[in-house]
């Protein structure tokens, strides 16, 4: 086991209403991603994937369920072990102690304190990616300055309205950044990936700074900022990444993973994504069974036709059922004779017989948690 | 704190008859039905029916068996007041401890066992397929005030000579016990399934060994005795589904059963799981060129070849043009291109080169150990 020397903020703060209904009831954090992980899975094996196991994590306190429910114990993580300490925080407690005037970073700067890493590691729950954090801290050793921040290079679709986008030098130093709302053109910009490694006693002083004028507790706009000021050496990340943001994305991010390039780079990379046990039997194919270009989870039992899908867990496809172009979330079942095109079917959903649920390409069709569909859903 | 019933899994035996699959890991270990390797059956078992301290007993090759096993997590046997304890054969001021019988490796584990105090000692053996609630069990076994209670299972007449077969009268009490009768008289086979008063049996295995009266197995020694000394022997009656896969034929006879349902094992049954050890691998690909049917794949497999009435486990590689038919891919084979697997049985981390055939004739099963290479040019062993 290589020791480390950082320790980790894991802000799980992005939540995206265009990501409705599949954020209802729960955080963008434990969306499903690629069958059987959930998106939260990326950011937390690229901390314990560098050997961290200090981790001070912001979640939302409306969204509490599912995300303590996928991390258990943090046993798969190898977070239950003697030497790891986990810090659990809700982001609302720092927007309300900001409000009556309390020291709102208080906690989150004892957790430093305490940890006694020299330096310290801000990721977001956003990104599919597959972060080398060592590679990074190396990087941020080398270049002496006090923080060091994650660029990606992508077209304006890979960008949300609230991200930002640094302007770098030639050496790659950032020298400004923009806010993605106010750009127009395609691209390419240096998308902020929300991951920078600090000096952990510099940012203790930049958080006792920004507590003192009551500055935003949002500490990943308060490290792109920083990032301009200190010019901040950047990092290329160059591996897969997409930007969870809107249906849109998570849907083509899915669709990512039956590109053998793609899905090599973030699943089957030197690190590894860990997620959750389940005691699932292998799927079983039937001889009716048609399973093309798909990516399926075990537990499933596939007796029609499956093309280009990404399929969680415990799934039924009944005999003469079609689907196509689609993402089923764990514990969905197909009918007979139902036909499933360019759609995302949440958890638990039901395709009644013969009933047919047609999306576009870039408008798939999202069917909530729990659904049973007995009548035909076309978009025209 | 005492345990009321103990569980005791024997698992140091070699598996002679499974050839090349035993050749550096014992029987219990050898994967089954895709995700499990044998020994998850019993002791799923045991967490499913509350035996929550369980001692695993080897001897033959036990690397695997331990590293599998842990402390017991994948079970939930880590737990408050539970545990998996591997017990290997050592030494002491007496002299080493090769385990001689099954009877004997109970013995000369006499210290684990005191240390757990139990009422009951529950023996069990690791290489058999079946579902099991040993709680019923113990309830007839209290019920019964029972000395020992045998699990039976009635097997047809033809091939009741190969078992030992318990003769009942009708309260289910054991009179008779026959090892592989000519004429068996009932067709109530043992399962090699076991709770003993351990009061009692620590009784009569230290007075065995200690008057060179050897009680060095249950099946020779030990139910002999019992039955002579009149002690209250019962049979506890199984009907569900049981196989003993100690050949090659019964291993890939009861894989084949597993794919096709026809064992009634129901794995999908969520209120009683049979857990592994999960690797955490990704999801199956099925790939645009591939062909899959009446077949069971796991995690971890990237699948571009034809694949037919088969168990494909888990990061298994299924390249191009290949074809695998009526066979048991054991976890982390590589397949390459154009390769023909028909009725066999490949080992964990095998390679097939390009062009390969791995048949017999016959209808025997074809089998390649445990990282065999078969085909594979050395300049194409990567």
């Amino acid at each position: 086991m290589k020791t480390s020397k950082m320790c980790a903020i894991f802000s799980n703060q992005h939540e995206y209403s265009q990501l409705k209904p599949l954020t209802d009831e729960r955080a963008l954090s434990t969306l499903y991603f690629a069958g059987k992980y959930r998106l939260m899975d990326f950011a937390l094996s690229s901390i314990v994937n560098a050997g961290i196991n200090h981790i001070y994590t912001l979640i939302s306190q409306e969204k509490v369920r599912s995300y303590l429910d996928h991390l258990g114990g943090g046993k798969e993580w190898g977070l239950d072990t003697i030497g790891a300490y986990e810090y659990l925080d809700f982001y609302q407690n720092l927007m309300q102690r900001r409000a009556r005037g309390e020291e709102y970073f208080n906690d989150l700067i004892l957790f430093l304190k305490t940890c006694k890493m020299p330096y310290t590691v801000f990721i977001g729950n956003k990104m599919a990616a597959n972060f080398d954090l060592q590679a990074i801290l190396h990087f941020h050793q080398s270049n002496g300055g006090h923080i060091t921040t994650v660029f990606k290079r992508v077209e304006k679709g890979n960008l949300a309205s609230d991200d930002h986008a640094f302007i770098l030098s030639d050496g790659n130093v950032v020298v400004d950044q923009d806010e993605a709302i106010d750009l127009s053109e395609e691209g390419p910009y240096n998308l902020a990936t929300n991951v920078y490694v600090m000096d952990t006693d510099w940012l203790i002083h930049q958080l006792e700074k920004a507590q003192k004028s009551s500055l935003a507790y949002d500490v990943a706009e308060r490290l792109a900022y920083l990032s301009v000021k200190e010019k901040a050496s950047a990092y290329e990340y160059t591996g897969y990444l997409r930007n969870i943001h809107d249906v849109n994305s998570y849907y083509q991010a899915n669709m990512d993973m039956l590109d053998k390039d793609k899905r090599d780079s973030l699943l089957y990379g030197s690190q590894k994504i860990i997620t959750r046990i389940r005691n699932e039997v292998g799927t079983y194919y039937d001889k009716d069974s048609d399973v093309k270009s798909t990516l399926i989870a075990t537990g499933c039992k596939v007796k029609g036709e499956v093309k280009n899908c990404v399929v969680s867990r415990r799934v039924g496809f009944a005999k003469d059922s079609t689907t196509k172009n689609s993402v089923i979330m764990a514990n969905c079942r197909i009918k007979s004779g139902a036909d499933v095109e360019y759609a995302i079917l949440d958890k638990n959903v039901v395709v009644e017989k013969g009933v047919t649920v047609k999306g576009k390409p870039d408008t798939p069709v999202v069917i909530k948690k729990g659904t049973v569909v007995d009548k035909d859903f076309v978009l025209e | 704190m005492s345990t009321k019933m103990l569980g005791l899994i024997l698992a140091g035996g070699k598996g002679t008859r499974l050839g090349k699959l035993t050749a550096n890991q014992a029987k219990p270990a050898v994967p089954f039905g895709g995700r499990y390797r044998i020994i998850d059956f019993p002791l799923s078992n045991c967490a499913n029916s509350g035996v929550r301290n369980v001692g695993v007993i080897t001897q033959y090759e036990p690397l695997k068996l331990n590293n599998h096993i842990g402390n017991g997590s994948s079970w939930g046997l880590d737990g408050l007041n539970s545990s998996a304890t591997i017990l290997q054969p050592y030494t002491d001021n007496g002299g080493s401890k090769w385990f001689e019988g099954t009877a004997h490796a109970i013995y000369q584990n006499i210290d684990y066992i005191d240390s757990q105090d139990p009422e009951y000692v529950l023996i069990l053996s690791g290489d058999h397929i079946y579902k099991m609630d040993y709680a019923d069990m113990l309830e007839q076994h209290e019920k019964n005030h029972a000395s020992l209670t045998v699990a039976v299972i009635d097997v047809p007449w033809d091939e009741a000579p190969r078992f030992g077969i318990m003769n009942t009268d009708s309260s289910g009490r054991i009179i008779e016990f026959e090892e592989k009768p000519a004429e068996p008289k009932s067709n109530h086979a043992s399962m090699g399934i076991y709770i003993f008063n351990w009061k009692r049996l620590r009784e009569v295995l230290t007075a065995g060994f200690a008057t060179a009266d050897d009680m060095v197995d249950f099946g020779k020694n030990v139910i002999p005795y019992y039955l002579k000394s009149d002690e209250r022997v019962f049979s506890y009656q199984f009907s569900g589904y049981w196989k003993d896969v100690g050949t090659i034929d019964s291993l890939w006879q009861a894989n084949m059963e597993f794919l096709d349902g026809s064992d009634g094992l129901d794995l999908d049954d969520r209120s009683w799981r049979i857990y592994s050890k999960n690797t955490i691998d990704a999801p199956q690909m099925i790939t645009e060129d591939a062909e899959v049917k009446n077949s069971m794949i796991v995690d971890g497999c990237y699948i571009d070849g034809k694949i037919e009435h088969s168990i494909i486990s888990a990061n298994v590689d299924v390249q191009k043009g290949s074809e695998i038919v009526d066979s048991v891919i054991m976890p982390g084979a590589k397949i390459g291109k154009n390769v023909k697997i028909h009725k066999a049985i490949v080992g964990e981390n095998a390679i097939i080169g390009s062009n390969s055939v791995v048949a017999e004739e016959d209808g025997k099963i074809a089998v390649v150990g445990n990282g065999e290479k078969i085909g594979v040019l050395p300049n194409e062993n990567k």
